[in-house]
């Protein structure tokens, strides 16, 4: 299998090449092209492992879509490309068993058969950080397609930083964050506009989005004329 | 302070490295990420009446932050703008510009930073009742929605309403209708900017009212 990003960063689509026999899964609604011979499979869960109806609510509540779909390129090699409703960019990211990647709910595009996933709760923290409710958990190896909303850059943490709510797509397992103000006073924190941010902790890499869409949605909003009620 | 924009034209952001002892001075929100010992300091942008009045009539921030790294070593942190677009580093030297109020990010702390009333005509044209004077020594940062054009008007130039993001001062600014009143409505321009003199502007090359009413066809 062959993951190849075009059209970085702006309109970024994933091209994935199955050798015949090979398969990936994708979040639902994510395909937007593929080669005829590709069988699609949708299920609520991951093709070999747990998870029934219940992980695909939580995955609802993740931002994510309730259920997934497996393309599998059954007689003869064949393509398919992944792209998001969002402008912006993807990335792919290795996954080995060293440690485990916490991708944002709604950044999550696809992953190889050998990832498993797993919706998680990562506490009351998330109702303020401007991030959704629910983590998507990557475990095991192989490889897997994140989306963002603008540019996805990596920091490298060894100590403390602070990325503000909105901005987070992933991190790897060697971090945790909390929740806390930029900065020494928490008046400035909020008078200065930042409110909330992300303090990440221990050592390990975050990858971040350029832009928010909390942000973009609020300088748009009063331009939007609101729904008619029919 | 070293200033590097990334993202040009679609998702421009910038990184900010402070050495010691230095500060930079931001738009509201505009931090979205740092290293986790800078600090920030939330100043009044200006008096707080005067503040008040920019918020609610201008649409400005009421406070402006200063980033300060107060370590022994050089400290990391990055800038971005709500809006996806391009961004512009600009040296001022001895000279002075105007921005619309959406389109100051940062800039360092020698830039002398000044609201001025702009006038009703600026408002009615959706360029809002405010602008922003940043004048040198120093760095500005600014941004846009879309790509930002430079351009350096001899006589004068027709720009259309929403997307003039930056003049140099000693250009006059007039509202017009871009044609007749039959063909200014039917042409889909309605009223235009005519910068007047002999300067630079910057214009983006989109602009958030347009795009808000081709969204507002699908509600």
């Amino acid at each position: 299998m062959q993951i190849e990003i075009t059209h970085r960063p702006g309109s970024a689509v994933a091209k994935v090449n199955l050798g015949a026999g090979e398969s990936i899964t994708a979040e639902g609604g994510a395909m937007v092209a593929m080669s005829p011979n590709i069988r699609i499979e949708t299920t609520t869960q991951k093709k070999k492992g747990g998870g029934g109806l219940l992980s695909g609510v939580k995955r609802l509540l993740a931002s994510e879509s309730i259920f997934f779909n497996h393309f599998e390129a059954h007689t003869q090699a064949g393509e398919v490309f992944l792209g998001t409703s969002l402008t912006g960019d993807m990335i792919v990211l290795d996954v080995d068993p060293s440690k485990k990647i916490y991708v944002q709910g709604g950044s999550y595009v696809a992953s190889t058969n050998n990832v498993n996933f797993e919706t998680v709760w990562q506490g009351a923290k998330n109702i303020v950080s401007g991030e959704s409710f629910f983590w998507i958990e990557l475990s095991g190896s192989g490889q897997t397609i994140i989306n963002a909303f603008g540019v996805i850059y990596p920091i490298d943490v060894d100590g403390e930083y602070i990325v503000d709510t909105g901005h987070i797509v992933a991190y790897e397992s060697g971090l945790q964050f909390n929740i806390s103000k930029a900065g020494q006073s928490w008046l400035s924190s909020f008078l200065g506009g930042e409110g909330f941010v992300c303090r990440f902790s221990g050592k390990g890499r975050v990858w971040c989005q350029s832009h928010s869409s909390a942000s973009f949605g609020q300088s748009i909003a009063p331009h939007l004329r609101p729904v008619k009620s029919s | 302070m070293e200033i590097n924009i990334a993202g040009n034209p679609s998702f421009a952001y910038a990184t900010v490295d402070l050495s010691p002892n230095e500060y930079i001075v931001t738009e509201s929100g505009a931090m979205a990420t740092m290293d986790a010992s800078i600090d920030l300091d939330s100043k009044l942008n200006g008096g707080f009446l005067t503040g008040l009045a920019r918020k609610f009539l201008g649409g400005e921030s009421l406070f402006i932050n200063h980033f300060s790294n107060r370590t022994s070593s050089p400290r990391r942190m990055t800038i971005t703008q709500p809006t996806p677009g391009s961004m512009v580093l600009k040296e001022l030297g001895n000279s002075t510009i105007c921005l619309q109020p959406t389109a100051f990010i940062a800039c360092e702390p020698s830039v002398r930073l000044n609201t001025k009333f702009a006038g009703f005509v600026s408002f009615i044209s959706g360029e809002g009742l405010f602008k922003i004077t940043v004048s040198g020594p120093g760095r500005v940062l600014f941004g846009a929605f879309g790509g930002i054009i430079e351009r350096e008007v001899k006589g004068e130039m027709i720009i259309d309403t929403g997307h003039l993001v930056a003049y140099e001062p000693q250009l006059n600014l007039k509202i017009q209708m871009s044609g007749g009143i039959i063909s200014s409505i039917t042409s889909g321009e309605g009223l235009v900017t005519r910068v007047e003199g002999n300067g630079k502007i910057w214009i983006q090359t989109r602009n958030l009212q347009g795009f808000a009413s081709w969204m507002n066809r699908f509600f």
